[in-house]
């Protein structure tokens, strides 16, 4: 593929936390409408990766890139802005606030910000927060109607999967151009993680959307993944396709050779 | 100490749940006109039906002649500080920041009517600088503006910090600011500095003066006027984007940058808007009590407001009104009375009397009555008189009832990990369970 489709592109990030170098020098690329897969054992890096893409951590070194610009540093808000949104590992719903508020949240960056079109309800203003209604209705019934029954409902009151449909229907408020999913089917038995694995597909083709994704389940990663890349000690150990990552042996060592040790 | 078993409440708060159900059912059982009382005090009929309660306090007031003027002054005590817990609530109950110093922004108000009067200031040279005399119109705009500037000023440095550190801050310019002005000599220190009373207006329906000494019924409106403004101004941000962002700042703060809200702007803009809240109060109580000094602007005042919030329910706008009322008018007039009253009685009036000792008791104990009366609040409904939905929800533990949750659910509200080991084979859950599991471990 040409380095024009590149979207993100993240070279030699570093992200270092006191005497703990928690991403070392990691290189990773995706393309224009793409799935792509971080994966690794617990602790290799992978969230603090998406916190470093989304603002939430600034990178210690190295460059991140979205688009041809350069976004390392940025403020979370502003990286949303330029059309990356996530979702979190362990859920961050505003529990106390709808389904439906909390996907209002999630367009946050398309109503109009100043005080006086907001105080006095300007015609700019309304044209928002109708918009916003409609296309927040819109994105809950991405997931059927049941969410659009429960619109009304406390998030807090919503079922596991329910929430994690909810905080996807959230971050995709914003139209991103690339969505960060942390974990998606965590905690989800094996109908619900395959409906997920169905509707990361349906994202990428009903919203013209890149995925990047961090997955622990191997059914999950392998069925779906363009492309992915393993992290083990906040390295990059190894990349390519399904298969490719499959058989590699350095992967196998990381995730067996540890697991055999979790055995004993 | 006789030990209760467990699940048995106390009398107490028998007593007191025994009450709220007892006030909940006429609420909703007595009628008027077909409607339970309920119904007319929610929502635009409550704020309409206040309004009007408040509108012809003053006429009420007259019923007694003696004591018509300082009923109607104490209104314009309590209406000040009405004010200034609709501007803490934005802070404090809508962006969640604590906000310890909120006096800081009443002084600048205060100050900003004594100047403004044509006060006669010496500069440091000691040269004499006569102020011109602004009009009370141009000097409520510019004392809200003023506090909310420092607002801003103060607010952008420390508004990243969360939680018990962005307190810590806020006392400290709270003890501030009335410190700057005790030290200037610009501001005459310690004595202060007196704000002359607007001057009265011809108007087609005859003199108003809101200055007069005699009769404060002008003023009093004037409060009530600003107050509706607020309310009115309050509740449009309320119900916009910008209050939803406030919401979800103080739900997730991570989770609402991620969703797009800028922080530092929304916070900023909270902090400065209930700080303008704040210098508008602050003109108000310069006017009314048309002297300033520094040693009457202290710590107390901060905390009281805080008090009077918690004390109406957080959040909540109706709460915070009734909150201040309640508190204020203990405090101005309440307190007085029972104290009058019971000094005056003849087991306590003379100084052979067997409870002399009770003498000014309620006067000098206002703290401790007050703390008391707070305490109690916390232990039997913390959520305030009128609570807020939503906070009340967040006090029971993130609003999360077990009988709506499944299993998981529920577990999932208390630790992620847990779900973890429901939701997957056990083989993976060792994985999840681990120490290492990095969003939980580092994402601090």
């Amino acid at each position: 593929m040409a380095t024009d489709d590149i979207l993100l592109q993240l070279s030699g990030v570093t992200r270092i936390f006191g005497g703990l170098t928690a991403v070392d020098s990691v290189d990773l690329d995706v393309q224009r409408g793409q799935i792509v897969s971080v994966i690794g054992p617990n602790g290799a890096g992978k969230t603090t990766v998406f916190n470093v893409i989304t603002g939430l951590y600034k990178p210690s070194s190295g460059r991140v890139i979205f688009e041809g610009r350069s976004i390392g540093g940025l403020a979370p808000d502003s990286v949303l802005r330029r059309g990356i949104a996530r979702t979190f590992q362990n859920i961050r719903l505003f529990n106390n606030m709808s389904v439906l508020e909390n996907v209002l949240v999630g367009q946050h960056i398309t109503y109009p910000g100043d005080l006086f079109s907001l105080t006095f309800r300007l015609p700019n203003y309304q044209r928002a927060v109708k918009a916003a209604n409609q296309r927040a209705i819109e994105l809950l019934s991405f997931f059927g109607s049941k969410l659009v029954d429960m619109k009304d409902e406390y998030a807090a009151n919503l079922s596991y999967a329910d929430r994690r449909r909810v905080e996807i229907a959230r971050a995709l408020g914003s139209s991103p151009k690339l969505l960060l999913l942390d974990e998606p089917t965590a905690g989800m038995n094996d109908a619900e993680t395959a409906e997920a694995v169905t509707y990361i597909q349906r994202l990428r083709r009903e919203f013209n959307l890149s995925v990047l994704l961090i997955e622990h389940k191997l059914q999950v990663t392998m069925g779906i993944s363009d492309h992915i890349a393993v992290l083990d000690y906040g390295k990059k150990i190894a990349e390519g396709t399904p298969a490719e990552v499959q058989h590699d042996e350095r992967v196998i060592e990381a995730y067996l050779g540890r697991k055999t040790t979790v055995v004993e | 100490m006789a030990m209760r078993k467990a699940g048995q409440s106390s009398p107490l708060r028998q007593g007191w749940d025994a009450l709220t159900r007892q006030i909940g059912d006429a609420l909703d059982n007595r009628k008027i006109a077909g409607r339970p009382i309920r119904w007319y005090l929610t929502g635009w009929r409550g704020g309409v039906l206040a309004l009007l309660v408040a509108a012809l306090y003053p006429f009420i007031a007259s019923f007694s002649p003696d004591n018509a003027q300082t009923l109607i002054s104490t209104g314009i005590a309590v209406g000040i500080y009405v004010l200034l817990a609709l501007g803490l609530n934005i802070v404090v109950g809508y962006a969640g920041l604590l906000d310890l110093g909120y006096v800081a922004f009443f002084v600048l108000g205060a100050y900003t009517i004594a100047v403004g009067t044509g006060g006669i200031m010496k500069d440091a040279a000691g040269k004499v600088i006569q102020i011109p005399q602004f009009n009370l119109w141009i000097l409520l705009i510019v004392g809200a503006l003023i506090a909310g500037i420092f607002g801003v000023l103060l607010g952008a440095p420390t508004l990243r910090l969360r939680g018990d550190y962005l307190a810590i801050v806020t006392l400290g310019f709270g003890e501030i600011v009335p410190i700057v002005f005790n030290n200037i000599p610009f501001f005459y220190g310690a004595f202060g500095l007196t704000a002359v009373p607007p001057a009265p207006i011809e108007t087609p329906i005859g003199v108003i003066d809101f200055g007069s000494f005699t009769d404060h019924t002008a003023f009093y409106f004037l409060v009530l006027a600003l107050i509706v403004l607020v309310v009115l101004f309050v509740v449009l941000l309320r119900d916009s984007s910008l209050g939803r962002a406030w919401i979800a700042i103080r739900e997730d703060e991570t989770a609402a940058a991620a969703s797009g809200v800028n922080l530092v702007r929304t916070k900023l803009l909270a902090f400065g808007l209930g700080a303008t809240m704040g210098g508008l109060g602050g003109v108000l109580q310069g006017s009314y009590l048309s002297h300033v000094d520094p040693g009457s602007f202290n710590f107390n005042i901060s905390i009281s407001i805080l008090a009077m919030i918690v004390l109406g329910g957080i959040g909540s706008l109706p709460g915070v009104i009734l909150g201040a009322i309640v508190f204020r008018f203990f405090d101005v007039y309440l307190l007085g009375v029972i104290n009058d009253w019971i000094s005056g009685t003849f087991l306590v009036a003379s100084p052979t009397a067997p409870l002399h000792f009770l003498y000014n008791l309620p006067n000098q104990a206002q703290f401790l009555i007050t703390g008391v009366v707070l305490l109690l609040m916390i232990v039997l409904r913390p959520q305030g008189l009128i609570p807020n939905v939503r906070r009340q929800r967040e006090l029971k533990g993130e609003g999360v009832s077990a009988e709506a949750l499944s299993v998981v659910g529920a577990l999932e509200a208390e630790e992620i990990s847990e779900v973890a080991v429901v939701g997957l084979g056990a083989e993976d859950a060792t994985e999840y369970a681990g120490p290492g599991s990095d969003a939980r471990g580092r994402e601090e």
